[in-house]
């Protein structure tokens, strides 16, 4: 036999459960455009029975009472592990791009004020002084534009010097920012097996974890595991970053300036251990990649640009004879782009001649001016070096830019996922609305029964 | 948990900015190539492009310094040309002036004196003929840095050198000729052999027959170079024009590489803008309403 008062308690839970589904129906809406979280459900269950159902027992099975199983995250890990790992390879391939981008702006080609164009104006000085030979104002014009041409050589080094420095600065702060997302992900691995041994809710928690260790897969290209415990575990090259509540700390080293890097090339390694560390992907990857082989790459390429200048113009210069009849000196110094400059001061000293004695022949002028179609000249190197930068400039925006609209693919079906519809969530609310009138009615209605039966039965 | 398609503002909305990034960059890059009037601006835009762009400015550069040396050899070959033509008049005065003193004979010592004084200042002027400079340098000096190719003896000062102009790739052409090869050198030069006609009007009238044949060599040698000169003088006309020629079509072909079509870039930027306001239109009207416009 039923007892009279059992349906209050049944229009009771339902009030209940109707009221949280209204709360969690506002968290989701207010959060609605709050970036990382992901929306709640309320699970209902209907109550009570018995768990375990026995032959000629009386139970129902089901006293009529609503409860609030769970409030559940609307996630799914494998969308989630997509996401990281392209978010990776989208921040190694911006990363790589930058760089990309900045080594192209070193060298203003095409252009009529390029390197190209004022190696181009030393030749044509070349012509003049083979024209012209007892001439020191066309010799004079030679040495001053290949002083232009040395100055420009040694900018675009510097250039190159500045922005492997600043990369190497850069490299720091991220690996500052491993270190103190690191920190925060094993703090809240330990809020949320605490939380969840206390019973109370961790979503929010979890909210914030996730975000975490997706900024980590960005800067690291780590891999992620989750534990039973509800811990999330990152490895990086099979080492773990984070283990539980636990957070080990990486540090970078090697050169702080692009001359010493060969002979101290930059990585990262275990603070605790000294091991290196095997970066997988994700923005360090760019940067040691930038580091360790993009910029010393391009210098070495700007190096053999220098280096085939200063030896073929000295190698005629000293075949040659100057003004005065005299053998030809060299007319540049330094061996690479960092240190190449003019050692002549006097025009005379110019070797126009093929020949002793000090005559007016321009034959060894004319040879120099010839050296800007040698094959193996300043200018066939370095043209070829801006064509190999461009190709690979542009493989690389295309890589990073593919990469972006995947990148935003899965963005937008997490988004899809576990963002928040409005109409969903106002459809929802009239539901809960509705069925919180429906249990307050039937409350009223109970009670009136009771009073009825209390009341009004039996008075006569 | 089934998986069923959802759609939600927030998605929407970045999708719609996405887009809508997208499409105002192209129209930033359209409007970049305008204000530039460049196709290329950097490398990447156009790898082949771009070393096409520069290999046509090293040829452009190169051809125009070839049409000025081929100024210079031109400068050159015009004062040769002039100065042998102006001495061909001369030997031929001299010519006349030894017929004539055959002819004569010893008959008449006063004239042929006359005619011997004539010949002398005929020589001395070819002599100076021969120094003429082309911008301070004697141009049959070969390269000798003095500033004269013949001293007062009529003895050769100059040097061997040779004097050439590139006028195109590998191309030389060579814009002087020294002395010796013009007029001759030691007893068979010009100006021994005018020397040895003024002696023999003085002195040896018999002589003279055998100075005739040894002038007319050496007016043959003259001719010869003088017809080479002009050849060279031909050649390096057609090797300027060629240089210039170059030069221009280099020059369309890289405004063909580097630079924009300007009516089909305003017209790819007005279809973009128009794309672009049609997007933005859309997206105002797409966002905007929800269950919320209507639970009223």
């Amino acid at each position: 036999m039923e007892s009279s008062f059992s349906g209050i308690n049944t229009a009771l839970s339902a009030l209940y459960a109707q009221k949280r589904g209204l709360d969690v129906t506002g968290q989701n809406i207010a959060n609605a455009n709050t970036d990382g979280y992901s929306r709640q459900r309320v699970n209902l269950q209907a109550t009570g029975g018995s768990a375990v159902g026995a032959v000629y027992s009386l139970d129902k099975g089901f006293d009529g009472s609503v409860q609030v199983q769970s409030v559940q995250r609307m996630t799914d890990s494998l969308l989630a592990s997509r996401q990281r790992s392209e978010h990776a390879q989208d921040s190694y391939l911006n990363t790589v791009k930058g760089t990309y981008t900045q080594l192209e702006q070193v060298y203003n080609e095409p252009s009529d004020t390029g390197l190209q164009n004022q190696l181009g104006q030393v030749w044509d000085g070349f012509h003049d002084v083979a024209n012209n030979p007892g001439d020191l104002a066309a010799r004079s014009t030679v040495l001053a534009r290949a002083k232009v041409v040395t100055d420009s050589l040694n900018v675009a080094h510097n250039n190159l010097t500045t922005i492997y420095s600043t990369r190497r600065e850069v490299l720091d702060a991220s690996v500052d920012e491993i270190n103190t997302t690191a920190d925060s992900v094993a703090q809240l691995n330990q809020a949320i097996v605490r939380g969840q041994g206390s019973g109370s809710s961790v979503n929010a928690l979890q909210d914030e974890r996730d975000a975490k260790v997706l900024r980590l897969a960005e800067l690291t290209g780590g891999t992620v595991v989750e534990q039973e415990n509800g811990t999330t575990d990152v490895y990086l090259g099979g080492s773990p970053l984070i283990s539980g509540q636990l957070a080990r700390h990486v540090q970078s080293v090697g050169a702080g300036r692009l001359q010493d890097q060969a002979a101290n090339p930059v990585g990262l390694q275990w603070t605790d251990t000294g091991n290196p560390v095997a970066v997988g992907g994700g923005e360090i990857a760019g940067d040691l990649l930038t580091l360790n082989s993009l910029v010393p790459d391009q210098s070495n390429r700007l190096d053999t640009v220098a280096n085939s200048l200063i030896s073929s113009v000295n190698q005629m210069q000293t075949a040659g004879y100057d003004l005065n009849g005299t053998a030809g000196t060299p007319m540049f110094t330094g061996t690479s782009a960092a240190d190449i400059s003019v050692a002549m001061t006097d025009p005379a000293q110019v070797a126009a001649s093929a020949s002793a004695g000090g005559n007016l022949d321009g034959s060894n002028a004319d040879a120099m001016a010839a050296l800007a179609d040698a094959p193996a000249g300043p200018d066939v190197t370095y043209r070829k070096n801006i064509a190999d930068l461009g190709v690979s400039v542009q493989s690389a925006s295309r890589r990073a830019d593919i990469q972006d609209s995947v990148t935003s693919d899965v963005d937008s079906t997490v988004g899809s996922q576990s963002g928040v519809n409005l109409d969903e969530e106002m459809t929802n609310m009239l539901q809960y609305q509705r069925a919180y009138e429906a249990a307050s009615k039937l409350l009223t209605v109970i009670d009136s029964t009771l009073d009825t039966l209390i009341n009004h039965t039996g008075i006569g | 948990m089934s998986i069923e398609y959802r759609v939600t503002e927030r998605s929407i909305a970045s999708r719609a900015l996405a887009g809508l990034q997208g499409n105002l960059a192209k129209v930033g890059t359209l409007q970049e190539q305008l204000s530039s009037g460049k196709l290329i601006s950097k490398p990447s835009d156009s790898p082949t492009g771009t070393v096409q762009a520069m290999q046509y400015r090293g040829e452009v550069r190169s051809q125009q310094q070839y049409s000025r040396n081929a100024d210079d050899g031109l400068g050159w070959l015009s004062t040769l040309d002039n100065t042998l033509t102006g001495s061909l008049n001369q030997i031929q005065r001299v010519r006349d002036l030894t017929v004539q003193g055959i002819s004569t004979g010893s008959n008449d010592p006063g004239t042929n004196e006359a005619m011997a004084t004539e010949i002398d200042n005929i020589r001395q002027s070819l002599l100076d003929s021969a120094n003429t400079t082309y911008l301070g340098r004697p141009v049959f000096g070969g390269t000798t840095s003095g500033s004269k190719a013949y001293d007062t003896t009529g003895a050769y000062t100059g040097d061997s050198g040779t004097v050439n102009r590139t006028v195109g790739d590998g191309i030389k052409v060579r814009v002087d000729a020294t002395g010796p090869e013009v007029f001759g050198t030691g007893s068979s030069s010009l100006f021994s052999v005018l020397g040895n006609i003024s002696n023999d009007l003085r002195t040896n009238p018999s002589a003279l027959s055998g100075d005739l044949s040894q002038l007319d060599g050496a007016t043959a040698n003259l001719q010869a170079h003088l017809s080479d000169i002009g050849a060279r003088y031909n050649r390096m006309t057609t090797m300027k024009q060629s240089a210039d020629d170059r030069v221009n079509n280099l020059k369309t072909q890289l405004s063909d590489i580097e630079d924009i079509d300007l009516p089909k870039t305003i017209t790819d930027l007005q279809l973009q803008q128009t794309a672009y306001q049609a997007a933005l239109a859309a997206t105002a009207k797409v966002v905007q309403p929800s269950l919320l416009d209507f639970l009223k």
